[in-house]
């Protein structure tokens, strides 16, 4: 953890109007958050607790005018290329082949041809997806439909990675193979990465930190640090982990306390 | 097995047996109707002027064509090749008109599906000009521009620009927002929304406006040729009923229809195949 933090978030909250009575809601609360070079935050809490606003707000998809939104000590204006998004589903283009969706960053960036082949070819060996270069995504599987998505955001090279419950959509076996795969994706490449989930289990078995979210107004309830080196996070052995384990069964109570609790704390 | 047999397994292995079905049905009627016909020039139930025997119209052809020097005049336009003449003249408008129109259909439509503001200053005169049906505007063209290919051009440009302008931003409209979140964040600029995120995106609705553009424009071509052309086919078939030539009536209406097939065959059905059914947009039977 040398040097400056790549994300910095201080004091951030956000209101906005509803959509049919007008009054404005408060969505996110003071969220303080730094997240270093190589660390995996796992950002959990329960459905509309703000979560998904305070992606889209680091990407640069909403704006915000409380607080603070740092990347790369840049203050956060708009979306940029800086920020790659893995999104839920059906965000990759279906008129573009698996080859030309990973490399269109760099054809954004107007990266000379042979250079640009060479490096998404790289992208594709590391998803796993050889032989369906040329592909079209409705020719495609959803769990390599979301593969292609990872593959497209890493391959432009952001200096983070926000992904936005990017296995939700898939059945539950394909999910628990994305998740040993982006394991050693972010083994191989040591990217940073924001990642937002509504599974515990997700969070705990990913995250090097998990932040829990409160209810609405979304403000950080809980970090819980998970200390299990990238090596040993494999399903197989995760399940009798017991540092897993307890993380996970203390990251679900603070998270079942924030559905079930009727009173706000 | 019987040579007949061999040959009709051949042919239902060449083209499938669904395809092969489908197109002898779709030709009985035709079959019907030019057999009634021949019937009529064989008992004269009705006039040979009222309807012409086919060889009459088959004849036309080369009636119309009888001054002409060879293929290489005809399509240098040579005056006395009347028939090509007036298909090429039928043509080249339709070109003219869908090279106009097209880009600045698509471009309105594209702009007006991303933008409220450009819909909202739109969108009622489209409505306006759009329930004015195209031909209407034929005998007001005519005093504006004179007989001759602005008022053609006018008409047609009336038809295909609506259209167009309609289907795109409709399409436009429909592509899901996070396929253009996609794109920002990889460092898109709005260029590169437009041409590699809404264009493909709105590619169905735009392929049904290129259809419903040719479908009517070339009709209220036909119709604007009649009163406000100097030439075409629309123009020969006016004239031609004047003279009581039927025969060159039935041509002309034929090879209408058979222009009007052809390019929806040759452009259409291609740039769908091309587009839209590779990318797994529209569903396809099987």
């Amino acid at each position: 953890m040398t040097g400056e933090a790549k994300l910095i978030v201080q004091g951030l909250s956000h209101h906005y109007p509803d959509e049919y009575t007008g009054e404005s809601v408060h969505a996110l609360d003071n969220i303080d958050l730094q997240i270093h070079e190589n660390e995996f935050v796992a950002i959990v809490g329960p459905s509309g607790c703000g979560k998904t606003t305070f992606l889209n707000i680091i990407a640069g998809l909403l704006p915000y005018r409380e607080g603070r939104a740092l990347v790369d000590g840049t203050e956060i204006r708009g979306p940029g290329p800086d920020r790659g998004v893995v999104f839920q589903e059906h965000a990759i283009l279906p008129w573009r082949t698996v080859k030309r969706n990973i490399g269109h960053g760099l054809e954004i960036r107007r990266v000379p041809k042979a250079e640009r082949e060479k490096t998404v070819q790289e992208y594709i060996d590391l998803v796993g997806l050889s032989g369906f270069e040329d592909r079209y995504p409705h020719e495609l599987s959803g769990g390599m439909k979301q593969r292609v998505a990872v593959a497209r955001t890493l391959c432009a090279d952001p200096v983070i990675m926000l992904m936005d419950e990017p296995f939700a959509a898939v059945d539950a076996q394909t999910r628990i193979t994305l998740q040993d795969e982006l394991n050693r994706v972010v083994m191989a490449t040591r990217k940073t990465i924001l990642f937002i989930t509504h599974s515990v289990e997700e969070a705990a078995f990913l995250g090097d930190r998990c932040i829990v979210f409160s209810r609405r107004p979304g403000h950080i309830k809980t970090e819980v640090k998970i200390d299990i080196p990238r090596e040993d996070r494999v399903w197989k052995d995760m399940v009798d982990n017991p540092k897993f384990t307890e993380a996970r069964d203390n990251i679900l109570r603070l998270v079942r306390s924030e559905v079930t609790n009727d009173v706000d704390s | 097995m019987t040579t007949i047999t061999e040959f009709s397994v051949a042919i239902q292995r060449r083209f499938g047996r669904q395809r092969l079905r489908k197109f002898i049905l779709g030709m009985i009627p035709f079959i019907v109707l030019i057999f009634v016909w021949h019937l009529n020039s064989i008992f004269v139930w009705l006039d040979p002027v009222e309807i012409p025997p086919i060889a009459d119209v088959w004849g036309a052809i080369f009636w119309l064509q009888s001054d002409c020097p060879g293929v290489i005049a005809a399509i240098e336009g040579h005056g006395d090749c009347i028939l090509t003449n007036h298909v090429s003249s039928s043509i080249l408008r339709v070109i003219l008109a869908m090279v106009v129109g097209v880009p600045l259909g698509i471009g309105f439509g594209i702009l007006a599906g991303m933008n409220r503001v450009v819909s909202a200053y739109l969108e009622p005169i489209g409505v306006f000009m759009n329930s004015v049906s195209g031909i209407a505007w034929i005998p007001l063209a005519v005093v504006w521009f004179g007989v001759g290919w602005e008022t053609t051009l006018f008409i047609m440009l009336n038809t295909i620009f609506w259209l167009l302008f309609f289907n795109t931003m409709m399409g436009v409209r429909a592509v899901p927002k996070v396929l253009i979140q996609g794109v920002q964040t990889l460092g898109g600029t709005r260029l590169d929304a437009i041409l590699q995120v809404y264009l493909p995106g709105a590619m169905t609705s735009i392929i049904t406006g290129l259809r419903m553009s040719m479908a009517f424009g070339w009709r209220a071509l036909i119709a604007a040729e009649m009163i406000g052309g100097d030439s075409g086919l629309g123009f020969m078939i006016f004239v031609s009923s004047s003279e009581f030539k039927t025969e060159e009536v039935f041509l002309g209406i034929i090879l209408i229809s058979i222009i009007f097939l052809a390019t929806d065959r040759w452009l259409l059905v291609p740039l769908e195949k091309w587009t839209i059914e590779r990318w797994g947009l529209v569903w396809k039977p099987t």
